[in-house]
């Protein structure tokens, strides 16, 4: 056990007794990890991006072209001053048509076109599947998405047969939110489990 | 039952299988099958990208993951070119990585490389298949990548095989919007169970090769390796905790409507 885990470790210990209620240890170590988060963001942004980016090829290659953007940045910071706040807009309007423009075009390959690609298939089961059981995956992947679609519809009102439709798309609607929740849950526990392994294990050598 | 009481039942749950294994089994899922078949399938001597794209507060899930599949690309001779697109996972990559490259005898710079964290994602990735020395021009170390032997060879997303981003977030998307539609590379993901739901569809599409998802999922890929790790160690402990909320769960549905029939 070395002194770095033991810290690990107390600060562990101090972070659960918040499940008890709070208090002044629970504190220290919420204020901690803010702190050192913050500092080790900053440290790593000096390191790999400040410095790289900026400090080494402006001192150690002369490269000046990186002039622009560097003044881009600064016109940002601008916002913090009233009086030249407007200056800010030219950097904030740079960064937003360049960025809508770069992820325009891919979200709506990758996610829109790419997606419905996929939800339209064929029903004729391939050779080496379940012939039954891919038509039945088929027509729930088809009843879901356009029951779900349909749900969030609302230019017709949810009522008769259209109103029935849609509710088909709340229970799949709610089944995914159940999956999502169970996910979730197991993710926690996963993140319990490796803290009580780390107490036991690295800090006390309880387990093999 | 009071608050305090539920914990404690849950770290009872979760803690005696840590002490006496239950000898459970576990079955792989066909989505790891196809994230290990894919990887498997990567000859010899090729290079993959591997993105630590996390933080610190999912290490539990995370550093089995990551883990287990760079133990199977250095068992396969696969060179590694690895990367952060956030801040706090920089150095817990980094560490994992020379951790497993040790434990195969693997050389930095020849058949492994940890270029650090920029921030700025579609930037980093769009920036990657032009050129790796344009947004990295040196790694993590401070060498510089014309002097690195395994990114002489490989400049961009022409020498890459295969793209696998490690992540706790919605990281694996834009791995998918930006190098797999733009360069057709094709993107592994291995994320905390929390985000795994999110990304089905995008297995189903075919955008994803594989999928990965949480402790359970490192613990499927270990058991491919045929090498326990800390997926494996703590599956016993995640089924009886999931017995345990399963069965609060009933308790107090139960208890509840005995308490509004008395009413």
């Amino acid at each position: 056990m070395d002194f770095s885990t033991s810290i690990a470790a107390i600060l562990s210990l101090f972070i659960f007794s918040f499940l008890y209620r709070d208090n002044p240890f629970y504190k220290i170590a919420e204020h901690l990890l803010v702190g050192v988060s913050v500092g080790y963001f900053l440290v790593i942004s000096i390191d790999n991006v400040l410095i790289p980016k900026i400090a080494d090829p402006l001192f150690e290659r002369k490269d000046w072209s990186v002039v622009v953007p560097l003044f881009g940045g600064a016109l940002i910071l601008a916002r913090l001053i009233p009086k030249w706040s407007k200056w800010s807009q030219i950097a904030l309007a740079v960064v937003i048509g360049v960025g809508a423009g770069v992820a325009i075009p891919a979200t709506l390959q990758a996610q829109i076109l790419t997606q419905m690609k996929a939800s339209m298939f064929s029903f004729v089961p391939p050779e080496n599947s379940i012939g039954w059981l891919y038509v039945v995956e088929r027509i729930v992947i088809l009843l879901g998405l356009t029951s779900v679609l349909a749900y969030f519809f609302f230019s017709k009102e949810h009522r008769g047969a259209f109103g029935i439709y849609t509710r088909v798309g709340t229970y799949f609607l709610m089944i995914f939110f159940g999956a999502t929740f169970g996910y979730t849950v197991m993710s926690r526990l996963s993140l319990l489990i490796g803290r009580i392994q780390f107490l036991l294990e690295d800090w006390l050598g309880l387990l093999n | 039952m009071k608050r305090q009481q539920v914990y404690l039942l849950i770290l009872a749950s979760i803690t005696i299988p840590l002490f006496l294994p239950l000898g459970l089994k576990h079955k792989v899922t066909p989505e790891v099958e196809r994230f290990y078949q894919t990887v498997e399938s990567l000859p010899a001597g090729s290079t993959v990208i591997v993105s630590f794209d996390f933080e610190a507060s999912t290490i539990a899930e995370t550093k089995p993951l990551a883990q287990a599949v760079l133990r199977h690309l250095f068992a396969r001779n696969v060179s590694v070119v690895s990367l952060s697109m956030l801040a706090e996972g920089t150095g817990l990559g980094y560490s994992f990585l020379r951790e497993v490259a040790d434990e195969f005898g693997r050389k930095y710079g020849e058949d492994y490389i940890f270029l650090g964290f920029r921030p700025q994602y579609q930037a980093t990735i769009l920036g990657l298949g032009e050129d790796f020395a344009k947004v990295f021009p040196k790694d993590y170390s401070g060498n510089n990548l014309s002097d690195i032997s395994l990114t002489q060879n490989v400049r961009n997303y022409e020498g890459i095989s295969l793209i696998i981003s490690v992540a706790d977030g919605d990281l694996p998307q834009y791995w998918v919007d930006y190098a797999q539609t733009r360069y057709q590379k094709p993107v592994l993901a291995a994320v905390t169970a929390a985000m795994a739901t999110t990304y089905y569809p995008y297995l189903s599409s075919g955008q994803f090769s594989g999928l990965v998802g949480g402790l359970k999922g490192a613990a499927e890929y270990e058991a491919l390796l045929g090498q326990p790790g800390l997926g494996s160690k703590g599956m016993e402990a995640q089924s009886l905790g999931h017995l345990m909320i399963i069965a609060l769960i009933i308790i107090g549905n139960l208890s509840y409507l005995i308490a509004r029939k008395k009413i």
